[in-house]
């Protein structure tokens, strides 16, 4: 029987890794992301999950092993935090590249310098470019689904690469909420077990990966790694919709509305703050401001179909940034970037500007959102929006 | 419910015309004439046979074997990074006694070999190795040894000798000797601070046999094993092609490579000259060393004197001292 319990981001990834029974783990500590390995440590020292635990002797490494193991035909899953995250980069283009569907868990936290605790997704986001799936978790259920989900996707025949299944940093890693822990075998009916295909390194088969090109055989590779990224909305599409059949939920694949049927405002967010975006948007309303709110639930492959259908009905957009991208075209992050490429075809687009907000891992408050509405009020009022990038907390409510 | 991991056995190889026929590395390779690492490639593919799995991590033996999407290996071979090696190959060694024992591969556990230069062996690919055979997996390292990054354009590695002439420490006027560090000892490191580990042993293409029985005791230690086998590069070291195996012998015959297993704690010496030829006859005939002056040649020698006189690689002839007229 399916069961609630009360878990953190960490103990809630840990449960659905044991659930889609992986073959390898490996691990290195870091925080937050660690506590999601110490649980499923524990799980392998009491034989509860029949798994490798590896103890990599870094991102790097743990990175690696897992593109071996998942070379060599086994389920894995690997993860990390901050610094870590960008100490692995090597090897994110070699896992993708070789359509190995790796998964690896990112508990955000803020890059150095100074060290940093907080949770900020520019350690994510930086790696947006290496061909791996990325969405966000915005809590520990939705971190819990979104582990099965992304095996489902990443192995599906059609897709076969890797998966970053994120969730910020102590808001959503260390944060205890209400987690439905469904039967095992409804996650076997969901989850079939990996089937590597023939490219798998056998020895009864002998086949060589990664041997190089010239570069004239360079761009047919990529094309098919974009191809897969083109067929993914319908595979992501089927995964969702086996996932809300089976374990009775009502995800939206891609971009998912709250309180936007007459909105005129909204957020456009993904991850943890959403949930206090969520709160902000009923206190708005109550005090008549037509504010809503569009979370964003993969931001590899972008929807940009879904994002632009949702986002042209209303009249202001404040894009919510936790992340950095220095000197870049909005002069503030990328989500912005893509949202507004994403909007350039629709006949009437809406207002959009973006918010620097949560970055460093400092919590976006309540009264944060309600900064962030006055500034697109006050942008849908005059007809235009005064720049594309505002620091919450370290200006003014000035459109 | 889990399935017992069965291991291969090799029995040890006598001579040379007992050695197996099949190839599982195959020729129409892009390596150099008298490539010193492609025949030892030959010879450990030969005697690790079919149930072997490759990790080639980058370098010469990725590089002019692998090009454009063109293979020598007729076993699996996957492509590393560099850096990384033995993590590679502790990831699909766990794959397979995972994927063994919950019964989704049937089979003996394949052998599992990293086949890296010493770049991606004691240099960048130190902390992957190092932690291969730190943790335990039943995998062997091997460290083809052409000292120096070959196929970058002759680099310096860790394994440069004193006084090599690389790319990177060219000989000129304020350092006339090249190289001015001496190199370090991969199989000592290895030894040093591994206790999973319970076979290391060096060996060299001069001596297949020798060579080919190393890397099958290797392979049947159930655990992490490590090879460090010298590969002479006519292309870096500045030698005739046809001159490989040759000098490949005297560096064995001048002290400057020493041939040894250590199995468990014990060392056994291979091949020990009576009488070690002088460290010129092995420097005359590459070009990487035409350079060095009397003095340099002094204190290699004694840098392989005292090599020699390590505890651990005790000898038994006394070490003749360098001779003035080496290098002609």
């Amino acid at each position: 029987m399916a069961k609630e319990m009360t878990l953190s981001g960490c103990a809630a990834s840990a449960q659905a890794v044991k659930m889609a029974k992986v073959d390898v783990i490996c691990s290195y500590p870091i925080r937050p992301y660690t506590a999601a390995m110490m649980e499923l440590a524990k799980m392998v020292a009491e034989g509860e999950l029949d798994a490798e635990f590896i103890h990599g002797e870094g991102e790097h490494a743990q990175l690696s092993v897992v593109y071996g193991a998942s070379a060599a035909g086994a389920r894995t899953f690997t993860g990390s935090s901050g610094v870590g995250v960008t100490y692995a980069m090597e090897v994110y283009s070699p896992i993708s590249g070789a359509r190995l569907p790796v998964q690896m868990m990112i508990a955000d936290r803020a890059l150095d310098p100074p060290g940093d605790f907080g949770s900020e997704h520019t350690d994510a986001m930086s790696c947006r470019d290496q061909g791996w799936i990325m969405g966000w978790a915005e809590s520990p259920q939705e971190a819990f689904d979104n582990h099965l989900i992304n095996y489902r996707i990443g192995e599906d025949p059609r897709v076969m690469l890797p998966q970053f299944v994120c969730q910020d940093g102590y808001f959503v890693s260390h944060i205890p909420g209400k987690v439905l822990i469904p039967d095992q075998a409804q996650v076997d009916e969901f989850l079939p077990p990996y089937n590597p295909g023939k490219h798998v390194l056998d020895p009864k088969q002998p086949v060589s990966h990664g041997p190089q090109i010239r570069p004239d055989q360079g761009a047919i590779m990529d094309l098919q790694r974009a191809e897969a990224f083109l067929e993914m909305p319908k595979v992501i599409e089927e995964a969702v919709g086996d996932f809300n059949r089976i374990f009775g939920r009502h995800y939206s694949p891609f971009v998912e509305e709250f309180l936007t049927d007459d909105a005129e405002i909204v957020f456009f967010i993904q991850g943890g703050h959403a949930a206090t975006a969520r709160y902000a948007v009923k206190h708005l309303r109550e005090r008549g401001v037509k504010a809503g709110l569009v979370k964003l639930r993969f931001v590899r492959p972008f929807p940009t179909t879904q994002v632009a259908e949702s986002l042209a009905k209303f009249k202001g957009v404040g894009v919510v940034e936790t992340s950095t991208s220095y000197g870049g075209s909005m002069r503030g992050g990328n989500l912005l970037v893509e949202v507004r490429a994403a909007l350039y075809d629709v006949p009437k687009r809406p207002l959009t500007t973006s918010f620097m907000a949560g970055l460093g891992g400092d919590a976006v408050t309540l009264k944060d959102f309600y900064w962030m509405a006055e500034i697109l009020t006050n942008a849908v009022k005059a007809g235009r929006v005064g720049k594309t990038v505002y620091w919450a907390g370290l200006e003014q409510a000035v459109a | 419910m889990s399935i017992p991991v069965q291991t291969q056995t090799f029995p040890m190889l006598k001579k040379l015309r007992n050695i197996p026929k099949e190839e599982y590395y195959v020729p129409g390779h892009r390596t150099c004439a008298g490539c010193g690492p492609a025949l030892q490639y030959k010879l450990v593919a030969k005697a690790a046979g079919p149930n072997t799995i490759f990790i080639g991590p980058t370098g010469c033996m990725y590089v002019a074997n692998a090009s454009y999407l063109c293979t020598p290996y007729t076993v699996p071979w996957i492509h590393s990074q560099i850096t990384n090696g033995g993590a590679v190959a502790s990831g699909i060694e766990a794959a397979y006694q995972v994927r063994i024992r919950k019964g989704k591969w049937q089979g003996e556990l394949p052998n599992v070999i990293v086949m890296a230069g010493d770049g991606g062996s004691v240099d960048i690919g130190l902390q992957a190795m190092s932690a291969m055979l730190y943790r335990g997996h039943d995998a062997l390292f091997i460290c083809y040894d052409n000292e120096a990054y070959a196929n970058t354009g002759i680099q310096t590695s860790p394994t440069t000798p004193f006084g090599g002439n690389t790319t990177f420490t060219p000989p000129g006027k304020l350092i006339p000797e090249g190289k001015r560090l001496f190199p370090k000892d991969p199989p000592q490191l290895v030894i040093g601070g591994h206790p999973a580990v319970k076979y290391v042993a060096t060996a060299s293409v001069a001596y297949p046999i020798d060579l080919m029985n190393k890397v099958r005791k290797a392979l049947n230690v159930k655990g992490p094993t490590f090879l460090h086998i010298h590969a002479p590069c006519p292309k870096g070291w500045k030698f005739t092609e046809s001159k490989t195996v040759e000098i490949a012998r005297l560096a064995v015959q001048t002290g400057m490579w020493n041939l040894y297993e250590w199995v468990d704690g014990e060392y056994t010496y291979q091949f020990r000259p009576r009488e070690y030829k002088p460290v010129g006859e092995y420097l005359k005939h590459q070009k990487r060393f035409a350079h060095l002056k009397e003095e340099h040649i002094a204190k290699m020698q004694a840098f392989v004197d005292a090599k020699l006189k390590t505890p651990g690689v005790p000898i038994k002839v006394p070490v003749p001292l360098p001779r003035e007229q080496q290098l002609s």
